[in-house]
């Protein structure tokens, strides 16, 4: 297939010839309106769409997304039958082919990345730190310093330096050097998993080119996006029993963009990032909801309890996997990162040394650091509960769930390490005497050690509880505000975050997570004589109640998520044209990263059929936040430990010197913990993108 | 005895500015009720110079300017519409409902000053001849609208088909389909339970439901609207949108802004859908004007749109851009009511009604823009039961059938094209809670 690199400007032109392809073919073929079709009863409905999506990203990285996707939907209404009074089911079929991986193969496909250096600020140059390729770094096999050599440097053969990409390079920094002694730099493959399998985590991200290209078409069926049965059962009083089973999407909540409650299904940030419609990125799961309908009473104007069992196996919500053009925090490449350092070694940048003058490039070993393996449970058994209800004109819920962490957690400290500070064939007896002999330091022997960046994913278990009310408040005082209200609150307990200063590299927090929202219909006559303005702005904040940062006296460790945090939305939207020409611009702000996003957007209904929708997803602010790196970390006593601390390696150094011990966080850096910090806007600066949708709706 | 005649003379005085205040001075009587229900029983509006029948159009319009809708007669002058007139009929509404009516009689309701009703149980809440000079008439007609046996005690309109055109060309735009359920909550004359239901903590007067079905983009969008029974309490109304799947509560701005696109707001559903206090009432005149009732299975019907399985069809639309209903034109006696509402950021001056006195049905308005200037005309045709579907025989139900919303400043219109069906089991009460709205979402 021929490949076309499409950068810049030739990705609008290429949006813009597309989509005008896509209206002439269909203007051609004489598409007449077409509704939806039904029976002549009525009781089977089909429609759907089609539709084409082109997003083009500034900064050079050219075209992200060419998506063709069909989607139909049907319904059918049995009516009344047996002990139900109405049974109907429902069903949304959904095809996607995004074409980005062949259009712009060379970024995002079978001939992305490419070689890549490893700095080293310990070892400045005229021209900058020195910059070694992959494999050969200053830190390597052959160290004359270390017992036998040490153990390492990695098979260049088997893990070569081609189909490689910096993490973090889209967000600017040519090197994550230059201060802080010299950030952590780490390098994933990306190229599809069954053109490069390194760093492919199995059973959680390992697409291979077909599974980027057609998402739905993947192991777990998603080309079914909903497929649910519906029954409800009367009661003589009134009441009613609503089973609704089957692969579904279950709505709480009442936020837009950022979810409080609305936690039930997971969602696939591999789409747009944070910027697709919940519609479109839930994850819909196999659940059986049980509903009891009361209806108005005796205190409630409307009251319904609902159960929930999530059936279908445990389906974490998706980053995006290493290289695609979506992986929300950039997840996905530090994952895939790890998981190439744990299955082949790697090269990490400014690692050895230990010094605040600068530190070298380093070539770890195969199962020495990374990410093992990830422990996806089968997570059948996830129960909701939720009570809701209208009380004198408040609408209110109060939830319960029961669930796993759709994140992943990386865990330390199980995955059995090797010492790569030990060479190769060297026996216990012939170590020197202040090393612990025993399995942990024989090189090749794994042995599990404490703050070592040796990962396993896991998806621990959260009970979350919440509660959420919707009020209407026309005058407050003299003032009219004439606005309506949302609230949402859920407390999480089980939750797990990154924690330098822990062992195991993380630790639970108790969570409270908040919002308030704000509406308002206002008239700007000068704008819009005749329609109003919708103004929706939220407050979000989140607070971890056990949230654990410590100041060592050269910097701080822990938790590199803010204790709390806040998240500003702003929507403002009109309509022309009766409400065939929508402009909107949706505006979000992250307080503590000074990260923030503008997405203007204007929408073109040109008739029941035919919507265009032109928008563009820009990015401000200060972008990438720096944290402890863990580089000052002890995992390998004493070689581990900064230089000068316990005397030269490999002298004997007496105990404290030959226990593990945490970061101290000598070193900070955007990799790999500056994420969290980030979060999800600052660490996607480089996804400026302008945007273009040609629907075809029948 | 001083104390005493001093107390008599200010009870009395009491009594009087109460009277004055309220204006239940008048004491209403079965006379008044029966007048109230069938005007025509003995008389038939005239007009110089108009016969039953006639066509009236840009040639004769201004001899008619007098019988029509402000609104209408710019339209006719235009030469927008041709408006086919008919023999003027009684429409008797349910016997239910004028009984309740009758009852009434020896304990009837009163406005207080509040401006709203008490001692209201059922029927027309003020069945007296309102005179121009009351300054409460028109908020009593107001009360009779809203108390109006608009729909029975409930009813499902479905479908509802609503197009959206441009005036100048006839160029349709979009075409919805809806269906919507009312369902009264206190106040029933005819379905069980009455006069009100039993579990009804809110003190709910009245609820509407709306579903979206097509186009595609709007689909499973629906609507839920709470009017309270204190007419000083606000609505409430919540929104599914379908693309969202969730309930969005809506301010009270989105009720006077364009539904969906539409020419309508929703405070223009049912040609008026909000609360009595919304608005200033004031009676401007009691005269004859021509208002659209029609014999929906005598009328030519619609051929382009789809009969429904049992055989009913639509009524049709024609003159300019296919913005107006093909249906006759009845002159009838008529409250012409100038309303205006309260709220400044309100998008009408006012609104000229012109109220049906028999039925309280508003078939034709005019609605002005905060610059004074005619906005928009809304036309709700009015269809005889008897000679509508086969369900609504013998509902005592003015049936509205279709509407024209016309935006004259945009030279835009839409219109809606009815199925109505006076039906207690198309709209349960569980439809009409929040989570009705979420039942229904799929």
């Amino acid at each position: 297939m021929a490949r076309q690199k499409l950068r810049g400007w030739g990705a609008v032109r290429h949006a813009l010839s597309t989509a005008g392809v896509a209206a002439l073919a269909w203007a051609c073929v004489g598409i007449a309106p077409v509704q939806a079709w039904s029976t002549v009863d009525g009781t089977l409905e089909v429609h759907g769409f089609v539709d084409s999506t082109t997003h083009g990203r500034a900064h050079g990285l050219g075209l992200s997304k060419q998506r063709f996707r069909g989607q139909l939907e049907f319904s059918k209404n049995f009516g009344a039958a047996g002990i139900f009074s109405s049974l109907s089911a429902h069903g949304i079929v959904r095809a996607v082919y995004d074409g980005v991986y062949d259009l712009n193969s060379d970024t995002y496909g079978d001939e992305a990345g490419g070689q890549v250096m490893g700095a080293s600020t310990g070892i400045p140059t005229p021209n900058g730190p020195l910059l070694t390729p992959w494999g050969s770094s200053p830190v390597t096999a052959g160290n004359p310093a270390l017992p036998g050599g040490g153990g390492f440097g990695f098979d260049v053969a088997a893990n070569p330096n081609t189909g490689l990409r910096k993490v973090g390079r889209e967000l600017g920094a040519s090197s994550n050097t230059g201060q802080f002694g010299g950030g952590l730099e780490l390098f994933t493959p990306v190229r599809p998993c069954n053109v490069d399998p390194r760093g492919c985590i199995d059973g959680y991200l390992d697409f291979d080119e077909d599974d980027l290209r057609f998402p739905e078409f993947r192991d777990d069926h998603r080309w079914l996006r909903e497929m649910y049965v519906d029954a409800t059962i009367p009661f003589e009083n009134g009441n009613e029993l609503n089973f609704r089973v089957g692969r579904q999407q279950v709505v709480w909540g009442r936020t837009d963009l950022f979810r409080v409650l609305d936690q039930v299904n997971p969602i696939d940030f591999s789409v747009q990032n944070i910027y697709e419609e919940f519609e479109d990125s839930r994850i819909p799961l196999g659940i059986l909801s049980a509903e009891y309908r009361m209806g108005a009473t005796a205190m409630f104007d409307d009251l319904n309890f609902q159960f929930l069992w999530n059936f279908e196996d445990f389906q974490p919500s998706v980053l995006g996997q290493g290289g695609q053009p979506y992986n929300i925090l950039l997840a996905g490449d530090l994952f895939r990162a790890l998981g190439n350092c744990w299955d082949n070694g790697c090269t990490v940048s400014n690692f050895a040394g230990l010094s605040p003058a600068g530190n070298l490039a380093t070539d770890f070993p195969a199962h020495t650091l990374g990410i093992r393996q990830a422990n996806v449970p089968d997570g059948n058994d996830q129960f909701g509960m939720r009570l809701e209800g209208v009380f004198k004109s408040v609408g209110f819920s109060v939830n319960a769930l029961y669930f796993y962490q759709q994140l992943p957690s990386l865990h330390a400290f199980q995955p059995p390490a090797v010492n790569p500070f030990v060479g190769r064939g060297i026996p216990a007896a012939a170590l020197p005497p202040f090393l612990t002999v025993g399995p942990e330091t024989v090189f090749g022997q794994e042995f599990p050690r404490s703050y070592l960046p040796a990962f396993d994913i896991e998806f621990p278990r959260v009970l979350l509880v919440g509660a959420s009310g919707d009020f209407y408040v026309d005058q407050l005082g003299s003032i009219p505000l004439k606005s309506v209200f949302r609230v949402e609150v859920a407390h999480t307990n089980g939750e797990e975050f990154p924690d330098t200063s822990k062992p195991g590299m993380y630790s639970t927090s108790r969570v409270m997570r908040w919002v308030v929202g704000w509406d308002r219909q206002t008239f700007f006559r000068t704008l819009n004589r005749n329609r109003a303005f919708l103004i929706s702005a939220q407050v979000f904040g989140e607070h971890l109640l056990d949230h654990n940062l410590i100041e060592t006296g050269t910097g701080s460790i822990g938790m590199p998520n803010w204790k709390d945090d806040f998240f500003l939305t702003l929507l403002l939207q009109t309509n022309y044209m009766n409400d065939r020409l929508n402009p909107r611009i949706l505006t979000a702000y992250d307080v503590r990263a000074h990260a923030g996003v503008v997405g203007p957007q204007i929408e073109w209904l040109m008739s029941d059929n035919w919507q265009f929708i032109l928008a563009a997803n820009l990015k401000f602010g200060t972008a990438r936040q720096v944290f402890d790196n863990n580089a000052s970390a002890n995992p390998y006593p004493p070689f581990t430990l900064p230089a000068g601390t316990c005397g030269p390696v490999p002298s004997a150094n007496p105990p404290p010197c030959n226990a593990p011990t945490s970061s101290i966080g000598l070193f900070r850096g955007y990799e790999p913990l500056g994420r969290f910090r980030s979060g999800p806007i600052g660490m996607a600066q480089h996804e400026d993108e302008l945007q273009l949708m040609v629907r075809f709706r029948f | 005895m001083k104390t005493s005649a001093f107390r008599i003379v200010k009870s009395f005085l009491g009594v009087c500015t109460l009277a004055i205040c309220t204006g239940t001075a008048g004491a209403v009587t079965i006379e008044d009720v029966e007048r109230s229900f069938f005007p025509y029983e003995s008389w038939t509006p005239e007009f110089p110079g108009y016969t039953a029948g006639m066509a009236i159009d840009q040639t004769n319009v201004e001899q008619f300017k007098e019988i029509l809708d402000p609104g209408m007669y710019e339209h006719i002058k235009a030469g927008r519409y041709v408006m086919q007139t008919t023999q003027t009929e009684s429409l008797a509404l349910h016997q239910n409902y004028i009984e309740a009516t009758r009852k009434a009689v020896a304990s009837p309701p009163q406005l207080n000053a509040n401006g709203t009703v008490d001692n209201f149980v059922a029927g027309r809440p003020f069945p007296e001849e309102p005179d121009v000079a009351d300054p409460n008439a028109g908020v009593k007609i107001a009360w009779n609208f809203k108390y109006g046996y608009n729909w029975g005690d409930n009813a499902a309109v479905c479908p509802m088909y609503w197009k959206l055109r441009d005036m100048r060309t006839g160029n349709l735009e979009r075409t919805m389909r809806f269906c919507i359920h009312f369902l009264n909550m206190k106040h029933r004359v005819n379905q069980e339970p009455l006069p009100e239901f039993k579990d009804n903590p809110g003190n709910l007067y009245r609820a509407i439901y709306l579903i979206v079905n097509e186009p595609f983009d709007l689909s499973n969008t629906q609507l839920l609207m709470h009017r309270y029974e204190d007419d000083l309490k606000r609505d409430d109304a919540w929104l599914y949108l379908g693309f969202q799947r969730r309930v969005r509560r809506l301010a009270t701005g989105q009720t006077t802004d364009a539904f969906l696109g539409t020419d309508m707001m929703i405070e223009d559903f049912e040609s008026y859908n909000a609360r009595v206090s919304d608005y200033d009432w004031k009676l401007v005149a009691t005269k004859n004007v021509l208002l659209p009732f029609h014999h929906h299975n005598g009328l030519s019907l619609a051929t382009d749109m789809p009969t429904m399985p049992d055989g009913f069809k639509f009524v049709d639309f024609g003159g300019q851009g296919n913005c107006f209903p093909k249906s006759t034109w009845q002159l009838r006696k008529v409250y012409v009511i100038e309303a205006a509402p309260k709220e400044p950021g309100h998008p009408l001056s006012k609104r000229i009604m012109n109220i049906d006195a028999q039925t309280f049905t508003i078939p034709q308005q005019s609605m002005f823009d905060r610059k004074g200037e005619l906005w928009k005309t809304l036309t709700n045709t009015q269809a005889y039961p008897d000679d509508h579907h086969p369900k609504n025989k013998g509902s005592g139900v003015s049936i509205n059938d279709g509407f024209a919303s016309i935006d004259v400043q945009a030279q835009h219109c839409t219109t809606g094209q009815f199925q109505g069906l006076v039906d207690p089991s198309l709209s349960p009460p569980s439809l009409f809670t929040v989570q009705g709205l979420r039942t229904k979402a799929h």
